[in-house]
């Protein structure tokens, strides 16, 4: 009984493995995280990265 | 003569190629009027968080709504290769960006979402409220 239930199991998950993947533009919206939980030693190390992203980028910004 | 001709013809390509190049930035970073336009009239707004953000009670066309998805999508991508580089989190890019844009890229008048969520209006008495995460 409880050989049959993990054989079945087992077929279950083969399958599922067998199911192609599609993958997606990332066309939604995306969501918004306001929770943001950032140490400053982090900003500090990117900064110039971010000085640099925003000048490439004056279009979006 | 023909060394004078080609001189003549070399240095009005020069000017040509110069030109190009002294335009080709205005248009290639030509910013969305209807987004600056939405900016300006308090419909949209800066995060915290790196992205723009719809202000509560704003009326928004699904045009703007699409540009402001688009614009976020944009910048993710962007937020996502620098932070691949430089082993960081694409929230911390995105936070490091934001900083950079609540210190210098907020005009009076904008509304903007503070790092408590909250939205405020930056006006002449009323500064900027940058994130505590961000540095001087």
């Amino acid at each position: 009984m409880r050989a049959q239930l993990l054989s079945g199991l087992g077929a279950a998950i083969a399958v599922a493995g067998c199911i192609p993947v599609q993958i997606q533009a990332p066309d939604e919206p995306i969501e918004i995280n306001l929770n943001v939980n950032i140490r400053q030693e982090v900003i500090v190390r990117l900064e110039r990265d971010a000085e640099e992203l925003l000048q490439q980028n004056q279009d979006l910004f | 003569m023909t060394m004078t001709r080609s001189l003549a013809l070399l240095s009005a390509a020069a000017l040509v190629a110069g030109a190009i190049a002294f335009t080709a930035p205005s248009w290639a970073q030509a910013q969305d009027n209807a987004l600056s336009a939405a900016r300006a009239a308090g419909q949209v707004g800066e995060q915290a968080d790196g992205y723009l953000g719809f202000v509560p009670g704003a009326t928004i066309s699904a045009d703007l709504r699409g540009r402001v998805e688009q614009n976020n999508i944009r910048r993710r991508a962007l937020y996502t290769q620098r932070a691949t580089q430089r082993n960081a989190s694409v929230n911390e890019m995105a936070a490091a960006v934001a900083c950079e844009v609540f210190q210098g890229r907020i005009a009076n008048g904008e509304r903007y979402r503070n790092e408590a969520g909250q939205w405020r209006q930056r006006t002449a008495s009323s500064p900027v409220e940058v994130p505590s995460f961000c540095t001087e």
